[in-house]
């Protein structure tokens, strides 16, 4: 069973990410991970990490896009659940069956569904259709992925990629779309974004970046809301009972005209944070958090029971929040963790890994 | 600039009645940030001591006699205050008629470290809001083309100056006759 403090074998991803962001776009979302020109942002994506999308446009009035759409194989969208699929796994467990094999999802039916709505659209814009499909062939550091290229004109113009990773037992395509005329960028884009993607978890840390946001979670927490709004961004990840709640506020230098870094934190806490205990602590890239810590009110519990649905699966008993004021990006960043005793030290590490800078 | 009443009520049946496809046509974004927001220049405004903007709203004097003889009676103000915190203030700043949406936006992202696709949205709709309460108005820069095309189409409208000559002795002979145009 995965811990939430995991300690890395080495901290070269933060690093790595860390000087990459200035001259390039670090997108993460669900576990799917690529950088792209700057000033890219995302447009659209979806809360659900079994099967789900992610769209990211170019800046300005660029007519490009990148879509990457993603389907888990070994939970396929089957519809409302029966009575197998809920006991099934329950089952497995108490017998300490292993789990089924994920039978090896098949690429060209999947991409040929993907070429005939391409084709429709073309249709509809009266345009001739091509497209154009490579073999198939291995890839990856472990040779984990079967990979067909393709791409298509017709209406517009795309480039993408499907493939099939052995490791996080997903299908990924990601394709980059634009108009006719756009034949040399999509081609630019596309082959940065298939050298960068990564479609799951390093070293146990899911990156979750978009709107200049920097921060790795652990990769058994879920996202369970957002709230992406000019000036306030908000990521919320649970696992059982246990939260990770991450906010971030712009205009900080406005904001610290009116209220203390305290009193801000007090204003917008999960919990009162009257009765916690309060201290000054260093963290990277030289900024100074103010740091809360102590034992969930009972009035948080009984709240954190309600959103659990009455699970006591890990259910915490803790609580550790802190803030703190970049001055660089004129922003306030305040990470919240809500977890149990065998999770210590989860607040250092996600703070360790969210970058504000 | 407002619509004619008769656009905007097409565009207003198109919207409850979707089947018909009456639709204001699409806005480029391109088109947008090149134009100047300027002030109105009804409005007076002063920056405060604590970094916020205020702005003094005359109130519209065009109301019938009743409403005036009303607002007389029951002391009402002659003008509206409308205080503007520290970023609108900047924004407000630029609305001189010289910046484009686009530099505004540029200024506004550099000024509070803000990512370039935040200022753009939080601004512009910002702009949309002083615009909608007319407190701005939009021009676009004309380029030299278009001030070229312009006077000439003033200048074919405007009578040629024989054309001129010839009415004034009409004219003039009118008057001698006792009747004028």
């Amino acid at each position: 069973m995965p811990t939430a403090a995991k300690t890395p074998k080495q901290p070269v991803p933060v690093e790595t990410v860390a000087s990459e962001t200035p001259e390039r776009t670090v997108i993460g979302w669900q576990g799917i991970r690529f950088t792209l020109p700057p000033e890219w942002n995302v447009t659209g994506f979806s809360m659900d990490r079994d099967n789900g999308y992610l769209r990211v446009d170019s800046p300005g009035s660029g007519t490009l896009s990148v879509l990457v759409r993603w389907q888990n194989a070994a939970k396929p969208d089957q519809g409302p659940p029966t009575l197998y699929t809920l006991l099934a796994p329950g089952f497995r467990k108490w017998l300490r069956r292993p789990e089924p094999e994920v039978p090896k999802p098949d690429l060209k039916a999947n991409l040929e569904k993907i070429l005939k709505d391409a084709q429709k659209q073309a249709k509809k814009a009266k345009a001739h259709f091509e497209s154009s499909v490579k073999a198939e062939r291995t890839e990856g550091e472990n040779e984990e992925r079967t990979s067909i290229s393709f791409s298509w004109t017709g209406g517009g113009r795309g480039q993408g990629k499907i493939w099939y990773c052995a490791t996080c037992k997903r299908v990924v395509v990601a394709q980059v779309v634009g108009l006719q005329k756009d034949h040399g960028a999509i081609s630019a884009i596309a082959s940065h974004l298939f050298s960068t993607l990564q479609d799951h978890a390093m070293e146990g840390y899911d990156l979750w970046a978009l709107y200049d946001l920097n921060m790795e979670v652990p990769d058994d927490f879920q996202l369970e809301s957002q709230e992406l709004k000019s000036g306030y961004l908000h990521l919320s990840f649970g696992r059982g009972g246990e939260r990770i709640i991450l906010d971030r506020w712009g205009l900080a230098n406005i904001t610290l005209k009116k209220f203390t870094r305290e009193e801000w934190f007090a204003n917008n806490a999960y919990m009162s944070t009257k009765k916690l205990s309060k201290e000054s602590v260093p963290i990277d890239r030289g900024h100074e958090a103010t740091k809360f810590a102590g034992a969930l009110s009972f009035l948080a519990r009984l709240r954190l029971l309600r959103e659990a649905k009455l699970s006591l699966k890990r259910f915490p008993t803790r609580y550790e929040g802190g803030i703190w004021h970049c001055e660089e990006s004129n922003k306030l960043f305040a990470v919240q963790v809500l977890h149990n005793k065998r999770t210590e030290g989860l607040w250092t590490e996600v703070v360790r890994r969210c970058l504000c800078h | 600039m407002l619509m004619p009443l008769t656009t905007r009520l097409k565009y207003t049946l198109g919207r409850y009645l979707p089947f018909l496809k009456i639709r204001p046509p699409d806005v480029d974004r391109q088109d947008v940030l090149v134009l100047r927001p300027g002030r109105n220049a009804l409005i007076t405004w002063e920056k405060l001591e604590n970094g916020t903007t205020l702005l003094r709203i005359p109130e519209n004097k065009s109301v019938g006699w009743l409403t005036r003889m009303m607002a007389k009676w029951l002391h009402a103000p002659t003008e509206r205050k409308v205080e503007l915190d520290e970023v609108g203030g900047f924004v407000w700043e630029l609305c001189d008629g010289k910046n484009t949406i686009e530099a505004i936006v540029q200024k506004l992202s550099r000024e509070y470290k803000m990512n370039r696709r935040e200022a753009e949205v939080s601004g512009t709709l910002f702009l949309q809001t002083l615009l909608d309460k007319n407190y701005i108005g939009l021009y676009k820069k004309a380029s030299k083309a278009e001030l070229k095309q312009a006077e000439a189409k003033r200048e074919s409208t405007r009578p040629s100056r024989a054309q001129r000559r010839g009415d004034r002795a009409t004219t003039a002979s009118n008057m001698e006759q006792g009747t004028t145009k």
